[in-house]
C-alpha cells in the first residue's frame, strides 16, 4: 500500500519496482507508480537501470558463469543458509 | 471517443516505447490490444488527466472497442492517433512550467509561516520540465490545505491546458 492515494514518494518506487515489472500491482497503485516516474527523472533512471539489470541477469545461464565462480557463490549462499 | 496522449518527440509510447504510426494529414493506423490498465491496451488522457501524464509531444487520439476508465487515464482495446495538438510546443511547454513554477511561489507565499522548504524547490525544479513543476505545486496546495487542495489545483493545471491549447474542455 502506498501513503498517499494520489501520489507515491521515491522510496516507494524503490519499494515497488520489482512488483511492477512482473505486473503484480494493483492497477491504481501501478498507475501512481507511472505517474510518479513521469516527473523524476531521478527515478526514471533507476527504473530503467533496474530493467536493464533484471534483463541481463535474466540472459544468463548456470553454464555461462564459470566454474570457480560458480563454486564460491554456492559455499557463500550455503554459509548464509546457516 | 476522442481523448489525448503524450508521446516522445520519436512518437514512441512513455512507458512502453511502441512505435505510433503518426498521422501525416490522415489519422494513423488502428492499433489493437486487450484494455488491461497500465498492462496492455490503448493508454489515453481526459482533459482532467493531462497534467499528470503531461510528455514533449502531444497527439488527439480516437479510442474503440473496450472502454476501461481509470480515475486518472482511459484505456482502450482500440486507438489510433487523429493529429498532432501543435501548440504543444517548446514555448508552451515552458510557459506552463513557468506558470507552475510562479504558482508554487504563490502558495508558498499564502501561509505564514511561509513554505521555505518547499519554495527553495521551485527553481531547481525548473530544468526538469513541466512535469515535474505541476507536481511541486499540486504538492505545495495539498500540504497547505490537504488532499483535496491537491485535485483543485491540478483542474487549475488542466484548465490552463485546454485554454492554452484551444482544447474542448
Amino acid at each position: 500500500m502506498t501513503e498517499s492515494d494520489d501520489h507515491i514518494t521515491c522510496r516507494e518506487v524503490v519499494e515497488l519496482v520489482t512488483d511492477y515489472f512482473e505486473g503484480k500491482l494493483p492497477a491504481d497503485e501501478a498507475e501512481l507508480f507511472e505517474q510518479h516516474l513521469n516527473f523524476c527523472e531521478g527515478c526514471a533512471w533507476y527504473v530503467e537501470q533496474m530493467r536493464a539489470t533484471v534483463t541481463a541477469v535474466g540472459r544468463i545461464s548456470e553454464e555461462d558463469i564459470p566454474p570457480k565462480a560458480r563454486e564460491r557463490l554456492l559455499t557463500a549462499f550455503r554459509d548464509w543458509k546457516r | 471517443m476522442i481523448a489525448h496522449k503524450f508521446l516522445r518527440p520519436d512518437g514512441t509510447s512513455v512507458f512502453t516505447g511502441f512505435r505510433w504510426e503518426l498521422p501525416n494529414g490522415t489519422p494513423g493506423e488502428w492499433v489493437e490490444a486487450s484494455a488491461e490498465p497500465c498492462r496492455s491496451g490503448i493508454h489515453a488522457c481526459r482533459i482532467s488527466d493531462l497534467p499528470l501524464w503531461i510528455g514533449p509531444t502531444l497527439y488527439e487520439i480516437e479510442l474503440d472497442g473496450d472502454l476501461v476508465q481509470q480515475r486518472n487515464k482511459l484505456v482502450a482495446s482500440r486507438g489510433r492517433l487523429l493529429r498532432r495538438v501543435e501548440a504543444w510546443d517548446d514555448g508552451l511547454r515552458d510557459a506552463y512550467t513557468r506558470m507552475c513554477a510562479d504558482r508554487a511561489h504563490e502558495l508558498t507565499h499564502s501561509v505564514e509561516p511561509r513554505l521555505e522548504a518547499w519554495d527553495a524547490v521551485v527553481e531547481p525544479s525548473i530544468r526538469e520540465g513541466p512535469a515535474l513543476l505541476g507536481f511541486v505545486a499540486a504538492r505545495i496546495a495539498e500540504e497547505i490545505s490537504g488532499r483535496e487542495a491537491y485535485h483543485t489545483e491540478r483542474a487549475r493545471q488542466a484548465a490552463w491546458l485546454v485554454e492554452r491549447l484551444g482544447l474542448e474542455a
